[in-house]
């Protein structure tokens, strides 16, 4: 008997991602007054797909991160910027609850079919 | 990969800026300091901050990652920020004619630190900006965790 979904475990690849959407957000604001610290962060769209079509355990599934271009240097070298870092914190938080949501539903539906006899 | 991870990313640099923070109170306390142990007046003190060791594939982070270690100062998250050191101004210090006072030297000038307020005003203010920012951080972070504890709740 399977009681994972397929949906289940897109969505868990797709929270695991948001997750170190996060985590990259947050990395870059840690480093928000480190000189010569370049902002780092992946593409979400093509690493979300990339997820989806492997079928190894996504917690072994490797980001390609590489540096942000067309960021304003400051003259320490650091290129960080306040606003870009809050928009993809606030976006990475919204894309986590989503997928949250979803997978609440999924369970739900699961729950459902497992008590449909009473 | 773990939610608290990220939290003690945000949590290094809010250790880091309140270190700043500290550094700056102590220039602004010692602006006018003209005696210290090592001889002549308080020099500015400098923070420099390093980013941690990065850990670009997020694979391996788990072990690194474990409860409690906040309140540890010598654990540097990756991606975190960590204090490189604080070095003293090598600058020279700034002279005041003062024949007076105790501390002036034979020409009758007197060493004082060169301070200068408005600079450590702007450090202290960025300090603060940039540790509120890495606080709102730790707060979406919680808001994250607390929705995923819904996921067992139905």
């Amino acid at each position: 008997m399977q009681v994972t979904t397929e949906l289940g475990e897109h969505l868990a690849r797709y929270l695991d991602l948001s997750v170190n959407e996060a985590k990259v957000t947050a990395s870059n604001m840690a480093n928000i007054d480190t000189p010569g610290y370049r902002t780092k962060g992946f593409d979400f769209g093509s690493e979300i797909a990339k997820a989806f079509d492997s079928f190894e355990d996504p917690r072994s599934h490797l980001v390609n991160m590489h540096e942000v271009d067309g960021l304003v240097s400051r003259p320490d070298g650091n290129n960080v910027s306040i606003d870009r870092e809050s928009l993809h914190l606030a976006e990475a938080q919204l894309k986590f609850r989503t997928g949250i949501a979803l997978l609440r539903l999924e369970n739900q539906r699961v729950m459902d079919a497992i008590r449909a006899d009473k | 990969m773990n939610l608290f991870g990220v939290m003690e990313t945000s949590g290094s640099a809010m250790r880091a800026e309140r270190v700043r923070a500290e550094v700056v109170a102590a220039n602004m306390a010692n602006a006018e300091n003209t005696r210290t142990e090592s001889g002549g007046p308080y020099k500015r003190h400098h923070l420099v901050f390093a980013a941690n060791q990065p850990n670009l594939n997020f694979g391996d982070s788990m072990h690194t990652v474990h409860l409690g270690s906040l309140d540890q100062d010598h654990v540097q998250p990756e991606g975190g920020v960590h204090i490189a050191g604080v070095f003293e101004d090598a600058g020279a210090s700034l002279k005041r004619y003062d024949p007076g006072h105790p501390d002036a030297g034979p020409d009758g000038y007197v060493a004082y630190p060169d301070i200068n307020p408005l600079t450590e005003m702007v450090d202290l203010m960025s300090a603060s900006r940039a540790y509120g920012l890495n606080s709102s951080a730790v707060q979406a972070e919680k808001g994250m965790i607390t929705s995923a504890l819904d996921i067992a709740r139905s």
